[in-house]
């Protein structure tokens, strides 16, 4: 079953921004361990400034914290169709908001190749029921 | 198909964090998911100045399964170092990484200059249970940390006996073994337990030799310090309880430290008539056979299984019935320990099973005639089937529920009567 990737990268060629700062994602879909496409979607700018700008805490409504009332920002609505995001780093909010979409969160500094092979390989293995001993 | 295995005695091989914790200022450092820790600690003691709940952890995750979790270790030892004031870190790898490739080798190299000693034990899960666990935590000290010394204390003599913790009396039991070497003129270096630690590690090269009192938990490590730190050993299969197999112990220890006869038996002759003098004024308990069980049956590991059903037959005269060891033993040392079920007083020969499934222990202790009532002694498993057949029971054995040990034990001649309190306190319970 393809799948797709959610990649935090700014030039292409390396993992190079958090989730908070990516202004756009790079959606690889995956058949097995090959690319099949990729292409970029870009996050409404206005929403980023407003991430930018909110204070981190309980209660202040930007999905950092209590009291947001459960909804998800709008940055992981767009990859809520991705079976996993891969970004240098990422709040723990956030990261709870994957967690219940079941979208793995893979916090990393390395090329965008290197984490493509190796996340597909682990998928492909776990997919098919293989062994992750190397 | 899966084969299931019902209510096992033993845990994984993580579990030897318990053997690190019981060396007094060592602490593991744990390569494993987060939870291991929790799961593998029992209260039976483990609080305390490092207890589970701090153990330092590198806790990894999917991200550490799919990029590797060698950068976290590093920097989990790194600040462990920083933080914790320990003697000795030893850094134990679970499952997780060890599927997956994790070098823990490599990284733990990587403190060999640091200013307390760092080494490691591989002990994934899927590599043996914490018995194994054990015996990997000694190599680990014997490979990584011991140095052979040219300087030899005469006399000095290693104890090896118990898997801490797994083991409710090990404690104890140490502590007696190291009375009894001391009473015969020995000298006795243990590192488990109150005030040992680091500085009685680092006597172990200069031993004479090192006594082992385990039917094969252990035997791999004291070939190990023999090869490596050129100290003989002797090998005691049989865990002493009571007075005929203490006394058949001291000689034997005598005998292989050179030590002259008379000296051992003028301490055997001592023990032996208080032990007797005890025995006597309760003869007529003993005697009184509606009191005990005419059969028992001991459901525990090797050690306990084999020391306790050789203090129930050639001390008290009690028959057996099926004996269970419950430790997933080695196949190599299975036929051995059944020779000393074979071995027992009076001519007299226990039929052994190693098993490590309770729902088939069960099932034989419920389809033996016992002749009456049985007596088990085992572990909590055992508790609601010996009740089911208005058996005797008395707990001995990993898990343990419902006894609190301190620092009790059941070995030597003191340990023997404490047994036999025990024992009949269950059975005297029942008439009265």
């Amino acid at each position: 079953m393809p799948y797709k990737i959610a990649a935090a990268t700014s030039d292409g060629v390396n993992i190079d921004r958090t989730f908070g700062s990516a202004e756009w994602f790079t959606i690889y879909e995956i058949n097995g361990e090959n690319i099949i496409s990729a292409e970029k979607r870009i996050f409404r700018e206005s929403e980023k400034i407003a991430l930018e700008n909110c204070e981190k805490g309980c209660g202040s409504g930007c999905g950092s914290g209590c009291g947001n009332g459960g909804q998800h920002s709008e940055k992981v609505d767009l990859i809520s169709d991705c079976r996993c995001v891969v970004c240098t780093k990422i709040g723990f909010p956030i990261r709870k908001q994957l967690e219940k979409l079941a979208i793995s969160v893979f916090d990393v500094n390395c090329s965008v190749d290197e984490a493509l092979q190796k996340i597909t390989s682990y998928y492909s293995r776990i997919d098919n029921h293989e062994s992750l001993r190397k | 198909m899966a084969k299931l295995l019902d209510k096992q005695r033993y845990k994984c091989a993580l579990g030897a964090m318990q053997t690190v914790q019981a060396i007094s200022r060592a602490i593991p450092i744990l390569h494993s998911g987060p939870g291991c820790a929790q799961k593998l600690s029992d209260s039976i003691g483990s609080s305390g100045y490092f207890s589970p709940n701090i153990f330092p952890c590198t806790s990894i995750n999917e991200k550490d399964v799919v990029f590797g979790g060698v950068k976290k270790l590093e920097t989990t030892i790194e600040n462990a170092l920083k933080v914790i004031d320990a003697d000795l870190f030893v850094v134990l790898s679970g499952c997780i990484p060890e599927i997956v490739g994790d070098d823990t080798g490599e990284v733990v190299s990587r403190f060999e200059d640091a200013e307390k000693p760092v080494i490691y034990a591989s002990t994934a899960g899927f590599k043996g249970n914490n018995y194994k666990g054990h015996e990997q935590v000694i190599d680990a000290i014997i490979e990584q940390y011991l140095e052979k010394s040219d300087e030899k204390e005469q006399g000095l003599v290693n104890i090896w006996a118990d898997v801490p913790y797994q083991d409710l009396f090990w404690l104890g039991n140490i502590r007696e073994l190291e009375k009894l070497i001391a009473e015969i003129g020995l000298t006795p270096n243990t590192i488990f337990g109150y005030e040992r630690g680091i500085k009685n590690i680092d006597r172990i090269p200069k031993a004479q030799f090192n006594l082992l009192v385990s039917p094969w938990v252990s035997v791999g490590n004291m070939k190990k310090m023999e090869k490596k730190l050129g100290i003989p050993y002797l090998h005691y299969p049989t865990l002493p309880i009571g007075a005929f197999e203490t006394s058949k112990f001291l000689r034997a220890v005598g005998e292989f430290a050179g030590i002259p006869s008379e000296n051992v038996e003028k301490v055997i002759t001592e023990h032996e008539k208080y032990y007797y003098y005890l025995i006597e004024r309760y003869a007529d308990m003993f005697l009184e056979t509606r009191v005990m069980a005419k059969q028992f049956s001991v459901v525990a590991d090797a050690q306990y299984s084999l020391g306790i059903t050789k203090f129930l037959v050639n001390d008290l005269g009690l028959v057996p019935a099926k004996q269970f060891i419950t430790d997933d033993t080695p196949k190599n040392f299975q036929e051995q320990i059944k020779a000393e079920f074979a071995n027992l007083n009076y001519g007299i020969k226990a039929e052994v099973e190693f098993e490590t499934d309770s729902y088939k222990i069960h099932n034989e202790i419920q389809s033996h005639d016992y002749h009456g009532y049985p007596l088990i002694l085992g572990s909590y498993y055992e508790k609601e089937i010996t009740e089911k057949l208005f058996g005797h029971y008395l707990i001995i054995s990993w898990p343990v529920q419902d006894k609190v040990v301190l620092d009790d034990f059941y070995v030597g001649y003191t340990g023997g009567i404490r047994l036999i309190e025990d024992i009949y306190s269950v059975a005297v319970q029942r008439w009265n």
